[in-house]
């Protein structure tokens, strides 16, 4: 790391230090590496995935462009969909909910804000599937609050249940810390504080709220929430640990396709890849919509 | 100083006025509902990590008994004997590895970006976030294909994706670090009649250093915390600790193992974290 470090610093020294000083290659080439890569991972796995779907690229026999994977699970298929936006909407919008408060006690800074900033840090680096792992020691019938409450028979189905709280819960929890701290901190690099400003001019702890922060906070609210949003839709494990078996979110359903034997279920898997990554894209797209739309965002 | 400071320095000095003035003081009403949204947050956040603390120390905790009736060290040697210690060094290796890659790439990047706007930055940039916007598993299911058919092994195929998925966060930390980089300071520098090597030394990477650790923290992170990637590329000769924490978490009687290996999950980012905040603090108190 640190020869890249310099070599980064270095070869940016003779850039940054003005026109005096010629570079030795477009700078734009800068880039390329990281473009290569991504466009082998997300171009190239798109594009298989696509020709896998419709049939171009089967296990065995011959190629055949057909939109019978598309078709196979009909019902299933928009269940699984209206599932998994269901899951997804509702933590993304817990996950706002509560990530700002967080960010606004963290931004009030005193004891209370180092406590939840410290507290929120927890959970942000837990793989997710610690969290659901830890999630089903807190949640289920034989958990620690089942035990806690002496619930025994009484307990309700929050682990693959019917309404899906445990899954919901763990996303929420973690995003929420997520959404807190980007918010949080885009708070804190605003050089003028707007609020205090407001506050001279006898804005009141409501105004404030409405006027100032919350569209201070709005760009980077939508941002963290739309990729909370993508990352718990398409997202595996948790729904898989703490969910049930019938009906299955859209990733639950592409996995055990992908992995079952049957020479049918690839392309299958390929086709619920596909619209999974359709709605992640349609909903990145329409965030952007809104982003452009906001004063604060250039 | 004549050179305005960058966001980073001016906000801590606006905050800390903040505290000290009596205008956003609040009064007894608002500190209570402030102090008890501030607990109400800290236990949303911690609760999920409660039972783990317990059940690492429970050699024995039946059901309905709220506290566990042995405590012991049994669990970490059951974790052990599942490879634990394999595990964590997997998770250990693919973080770093894919931090030493997509941190420098990220770096490359963002400075393409910020010093050097031509036609094609908007594109780079939305080419670079696309990863955010496609789940991974819809990458993988198609790459397998073709990294079977190009026989990339298996730990290089799971980092190649991983560090794509890693590049939207290593490219904006450092695209935001170079967008408050201020040229004044260095050119400030050459003024005062430093070399290339002290303005390298002294003023670029004392100001980068920060968002270079935050992007590589970051990037470790995504390799920590992996779990779809490292099963479907790796497929199995990647052991890192979500698989195991996956497998014995889809079992049953497994939650003392499950709570020692979540452990092992939590320990290394939060060390990483502290001694983050503990340079970086040591950096800001040598140059104030």
């Amino acid at each position: 790391m640190p020869e890249s470090e310099v070599l980064a610093t270095r070869s940016g020294q003779r850039t940054a230090a003005g026109p005096s000083l010629k570079p030795c290659m477009p700078g734009v080439l800068l880039a390329v590496p990281a473009v290569v890569l991504v466009t082998v991972v997300v171009g190239g796995g798109s594009a298989m995935v696509a020709a896998q779907s419709l049939g171009l690229m089967p296990l065995v026999g011959r190629p055949e462009l057909s939109a019978a994977a598309y078709t196979a699970h009909g019902g299933d298929l928009l269940v699984g969909a209206g599932l998994s936006l269901a899951i997804a909407g509702t933590s993304t919008l817990l996950a706002c909910l509560v990530g700002f408060t967080a960010a606004l006690i963290i931004m009030q800074g005193r004891w209370c804000g180092k406590l939840v900033a410290a507290m929120s840090t927890l959970s942000v680096p837990l793989p997710h599937i610690v969290g659901a792992a830890a999630t089903g020691l807190l949640l289920a019938d034989s958990g620690l609050l089942a035990r806690v409450f002496g619930a025994a028979e009484g307990w309700p189905a929050i682990v693959g249940g019917p309404w899906w709280v445990a899954v919901i819960f763990e996303y929420a929890w973690k995003e929420s810390a997520f959404v807190g701290l980007v918010v949080a901190g885009t708070l804190a690099t605003r050089p003028v504080d707007y609020e205090e400003t407001a506050a001279l001019l006898g804005a009141g702890r409501l105004r404030r709220l409405r006027h100032v922060l919350l569209p201070l906070s709005l760009p980077a609210l939508m941002i963290s929430g739309t990729i909370a949003f993508i990352y718990s839709f398409g997202s595996y494990e948790v729904a898989w640990l703490l969910g049930r078996p019938y009906p299955e979110p859209l990733p639950v359903m592409a996995l055990r396709l992908y992995n079952s034997v049957s020479l049918t279920s690839r392309p299958e898997a390929a086709a619920i890849g596909v619209i999974t990554a359709a709605v992640s894209l349609g909903a990145a797209l329409v965030a952007l919509a809104f982003l452009r739309k906001i004063p604060l965002w250039r | 100083m004549a050179v305005t400071l960058p966001p980073g320095l001016s906000q801590q000095a606006s905050r800390k006025g903040a505290a000290q003035n009596g205008l956003a003081r609040s009064r007894a009403g608002g500190r209570i509902l402030r102090t008890a949204t501030a607990a109400a947050l800290a236990v949303w956040f911690v609760l999920p990590l409660l039972p783990l603390g317990l059940w690492v120390f429970a050699d024995r905790w039946s059901y309905p008994a709220p506290l566990p009736q042995h405590w012991g060290l049994d669990n970490v040697e059951s974790a052990l004997a599942r490879g634990a210690a394999t595990g964590f060094a997997g998770s250990l290796g693919l973080g770093l590895m894919v931090s030493a890659v997509a941190t420098p790439l990220g770096v490359l990047a963002a400075r393409s970006l910020a010093f050097h706007p031509s036609r094609w930055s908007a594109a780079v940039s939305a080419l670079l976030f696309a990863p955010l916007a496609l789940p991974a598993f819809v990458a993988v299911f198609g790459l397998n294909v073709l990294l079977v058919r190009l026989q990339v092994p298996s730990t290089a195929g799971v980092v190649l994706v991983l560090t794509a998925y890693a590049l939207p966060y290593t490219t904006y930390v450092m695209r935001l670090a170079y967008a408050a980089h201020h040229i004044g300071f260095e050119e400030e520098a050459c003024t005062l009649g430093a070399t290339r090597g002290q303005v390298l030394f002294r003023v670029q990477l004392p100001l980068i250093a920060p968002a270079l650790a935050r992007a590589a923290f970051l990037a470790f992170l995504v390799g920590w915390t992996d779990y779809l990637v490292t099963l479907l590329v790796g497929g199995g000769s990647l052991v890192t600790v979500p698989l195991l924490v996956a497998s014995a978490a889809s079992g049953t009687g497994n939650d003392g193992i499950v709570a020692v290996l979540s452990l092992i999950a939590l320990v290394p980012p939060l060390a990483l974290l502290l001694l983050m905040g503990m340079t970086g603090r040591r950096h800001r108190g040598g140059r104030t």
